[in-house]
């Protein structure tokens, strides 16, 4: 077994070159449109490059934009290994952050089961929001991409019009008031962003890797992926994979909305308090190949240069909307899994290995 | 006399190590019909790919009439004069014949596509070739037959001179066969020169005049049709000796294992696939289903499996009916299905060996202790079967998808024979997999039948049905119309009086064979 794991390596670091050589190639590119659009070009790529390890404060707004980075990626992972275009990641957060708001602030808030009870009715709340369009396909045939996303402008909407309402804290807000203090989630590192939320989202990592890998729920639900009609041949309910995925990373979802209003950059609900994040999950998914182990990875890199075009914006005269581009050319490269020039000269200067057992398709 | 095209000391190997062509020499005649035969696995269709530019050889030499060529990629190639038929169409379904063939290269009046003399062009070729298709009609609508024709159309359309079909015969009926055959003829009497790549030897020795045999990625031999026998083909292509007789039953065939009763299907669009069928299966025995494809057998199958929903009707295995129960329940009632599909139902191929073949039974103890899997007991089960069935694979980790088409069939077979099943459907059991393996396939399920395993045989290799049978039951229209036992009475010509309607059994008959 050990030629396969040789090989396993191997597909991991063809991966990762490839995606390194992808983020070269999109920074090269966001160097020329620095170059366009800057009077000091070279100081703002510094900053674009530079900025997020200014200060303990800005690695701290890196990492926590890591940890939430990687559970949004990690919910589409789950999605898009069931072969399931669900888009309700943004909505599931909504929802997550709404009813996580609302524990905070009822009477069980300020208790001792105020922060677990607060986090479990976000995951809660997500999982139903991701239920509801897994079952309308699997009822109704109701195509997911579709509804997730028109659940999204519910779940949007819904939190902005009670923030701004009932749950207001004083007219005019536009949030609502603080959470006790005990249901917000303490700092790993003083006086920085960086809080419970990581170790959640390292923790979301690994439950999501041992459920996709080693429980017969994740091989269906791979075997689902993979070939719908093949799942159904071989007596797996391929519906009931499909709804339960859905569900699953639903609850990932509401669970990324509780790190946002219970983590130390709120610790209250707010409008709009996602600031767009939750999509930047494909990428993550698509980058990372819909597995869990690499998305952290994937968004440690991608939540570097997120931080760091964010204080471009911030400090220099290129807007902060440039990163959108260099986004679409990493999306671009990975998702057409180019080729390196060159590679098939390197492999015919290499002398050929010995034949193999397996025989070439005929 | 020189070559048209020659090959010299082709090798390939594919970047992972696969050595798939080794010291390949070929030589082709002008006007001649040149099959290359070979089991899966021995480098056909990468020298194939190789002829057409498709793939870049890493060593060797093409000659075309003498001179030394390299094509760079398909285009070079058709420049040449050469075209290629693929087992898989490039077509477009939506778009009329005549549009297919001319596509790329349409007749223009100015600007403005010349559709009239598009439509004339395609009609004169081919009628001039003897490759009769409708230009008018979408490529959606007509059958694969003709949808071939189509693709040799488009690659005579670009003046290929020399013509390579790649398994033709693997999708088409015996009758569209024999049209196949005519059409090359036709073709080599007007100059052309084609290439077949071929699995069936008896179809290959009546078309070809040259064979190249090929074996694990060289050329063993080249001969003449008439100097060699399908015996001697066939030692040739394995390299020992086969064996192309299987020993019929002689089981203990008194128990009923599966009753089926009035059953009735419906195809989606509401029409009958096959009405009030009434048939017993016993164990020890192969029951084999015999029509031409379309005459609801498939349907039938499906239905049993649990892919379809019957209309009506009972299908009883040991007192319980199948037709109540989920497609889980009827596999742990003792079914085990091996369906005509191996790539679009039978396997996942982007999952691993070991995940495949634990696939059918991750509700069992077995594979899943309070829910989580036991990765070595699925490695160690993968690892039995690749080893049992002769799998050439890397491995249990290896994904389904980097096996060669014969292999991938052993993989789904040995999944669904390793829990001794009571009822087996099978159908199509040997499509498009080489003589070794089907030769392997056929020694499995006769040996499942020893075990006591009642099965169901579909295909559409009437050869094969003869073979491994032990009884016949047509299907046409979706009826019985006859039932026989397999002796040495019944001759193919006589099951195809009954698979072509000609002829139908009184229901007396039908019901003495099929119960």
């Amino acid at each position: 077994m050990s030629s396969t794991r040789s090989n396993m390596w191997k597909a991991a670091r063809r991966e990762t070159a490839r995606a390194l050589t992808a983020l070269v190639m999109a920074l090269l590119v966001a160097f020329i449109i620095v170059l366009i659009t800057s009077k000091s070009p070279v100081e703002t790529f510094g900053t674009l490059l530079s900025g997020p390890m200014t200060s303990k404060r800005t690695i701290g707004l890196w990492i926590d934009d890591v940890a939430k980075l990687t559970m949004t990626g990690l919910a589409f992972s789950l999605v898009f290994q069931a072969r399931q275009f669900s888009m309700g990641v943004q909505g599931q957060v909504y929802m997550g952050g709404l009813f996580s708001a609302l524990v905070a602030l009822s009477p069980i808030g300020p208790t001792a089961i105020g922060m677990p009870a607060a986090v479990l009715a976000g995951m809660a709340a997500g999982a139903c929001y991701g239920f509801i369009p897994g079952y309308a396909k699997a009822r109704l045939g109701a195509n997911e991409i579709v509804s997730s996303l028109m659940l999204n402008y519910i779940a949007v909407n819904l939190v902005t019009y009670l923030v701004r309402e009932p749950l207001v804290a004083a007219p005019g807000l536009l949030s609502t008031a603080n959470f006790p203090p005990n249901t917000i989630f303490p700092t790993l590192i003083d006086r920085t962003r960086i809080d419970l939320g990581l170790i959640l989202a390292l923790i979301s990592v690994a439950v999501t890797w041992f459920a996709l890998y080693r429980t017969s729920w994740g091989l269906k639900l791979r075997l689902v992926g993979h070939n719908a009609r093949f799942a159904e041949y071989a007596g797996i309910k391929a519906n009931f994979i499909m709804v339960s995925a859905m569900t699953a990373s639903g609850a990932l979802g509401g669970l990324l909305g509780a790190m946002f209003v219970q983590g130390q950059a709120y610790g209250k609900l707010l409008v709009q308090f996602e600031g767009n994040l939750a999509f930047e999950g494909i990428l993550i998914a698509i980058v990372a190949r819909n597995r869990p182990l690499a998305v952290p990875v994937v968004a440690l890199f991608y939540g570097y240069l997120r931080q760091g075009a964010l204080i471009m914006g911030i400090r220099t005269d290129v807007p902060t909307e440039v990163i959108a581009v260099v986004q679409a050319i990493i999306i671009l490269l990975v998702a057409s899994s180019f080729k390196f020039g060159g590679g098939r000269l390197l492999a015919r200067l290499k002398p050929a290995k010995p034949a193999t057992a397996t025989g070439a398709g005929a | 006399m020189t070559a048209l095209l020659e090959a010299r000391g082709i090798a390939k190997t594919y970047p992972g190590g696969t050595v798939a062509n080794n010291g390949v020499d070929l030589s082709i005649r002008a006007g001649e019909v040149h099959a290359v035969v070979g089991e899966n696995g021995a480098g056909k269709s990468t020298l194939m790919k190789i002829l057409f530019g498709i793939e870049q050889p890493d060593g060797g030499e093409l000659l075309l009439d003498g001179k030394p060529v390299h094509f760079a990629g398909a285009k070079a190639a058709i420049n040449a004069g050469i075209g290629m038929v693929f087992q898989h169409f490039s077509l477009v379904p939506s778009f009329s014949v005549y549009e297919n063939v001319v596509m790329g290269s349409e007749p223009k009046a100015g600007l403005r596509f010349d559709r009239k003399r598009a439509i004339a062009e395609v009609r004169a070729l081919s009628e001039k070739f003897r490759l009769p298709v409708d230009p008018l009609p979408s490529v959606a609508s007509i059958p694969v037959g003709q949808q071939q024709r189509v693709e040799i159309l488009k690659a005579l359309y670009r003046d290929a001179r020399i013509l390579i079909l790649d398994e033709p015969t693997a999708v088409l009926a015996p009758q569209e066969v024999e049209e196949l055959f005519v059409a090359v003829r036709s073709l080599v009497a007007q100059g052309r020169t084609v290439i077949f790549i071929a699995h069936k030897l008896p179809e290959v020795l009546e078309i070809s005049d040259s064979i190249t045999v090929m074996r694990a990625g060289k050329t063993v031999a080249q001969v003449k049709a008439r100097d060699v026998t399908e015996q001697s083909l066939a030692n040739l292509m394995v390299g020992r000796e086969v064996t192309l007789k299987v020993d019929r039953a002689v089981t203990d065939k008194s128990t009923v294992r599966l009753e089926v009763a009035g059953l009735s299907v419906n195809h989606e669009n509401g029409t009958t696939a096959c009405a009030d069928i009434d048939l017993r299966l016993r164990t020890g025995e192969i029951v084999g289903l015999v029509g031409v494809e379309g005459n609801g057998q498939q349907e039938f199958m499906e239905t049993i499996a649990g892919h379809r929903a019957a209309l009506r009707g009972s299908a009883m295995l040991d007192g319980v009916d199948l037709l109540d129960l989920p497609v889980l329940k009827r596999r742990q009632a003792g079914l085990a299905n091996i369906p005509q599909d191996r790539i679009a139902e039978g396997l996942a191929v982007g999952a691993s060996l070991a995940e495949n073949m634990a696939a059918t039974r991750l509700s069992d103890g077995g594979f899943v202790r309070h829910g989580l899997l036991d990765r070595k007991a699925m490695k160690a089960n993968a690892a039995a079967l690749i080893d049992k069935f002769a799998i050439r694979a890397a491995g249990p980790d290896a994904a389904a998808g980097t096996l060669s088409g014969g292999n991938m069939q052993k993989v789904v077979v040995a999944r669904e024979l390793s829990e001794d099943p009571k009822v087996l459907l099978v159908s199509q059991p040997t499509r498009g997999v080489d003589l070794g393996a089907t030769q392997f396939i056929w020694k499995t399920i006769t040996e499942a039948r020893d075990k006591g395993a009642a099965v169901l045989l579909s295909s559409a290799d009437l050869s094969e049905l003869m073979a491994l049978s032990d009884r016949f039951l047509v299907f046409y229209h979706g009826e019985i119309v006859a039932a026989l036992e397999n002796d040495e009475s019944v001759t193919p010509e006589a099951l195809g009086a009954f698979m072509l309607g000609l002829e139908r059994q009184t229901p007396e008959q039908i019901r003495a064979v099929s119960l």
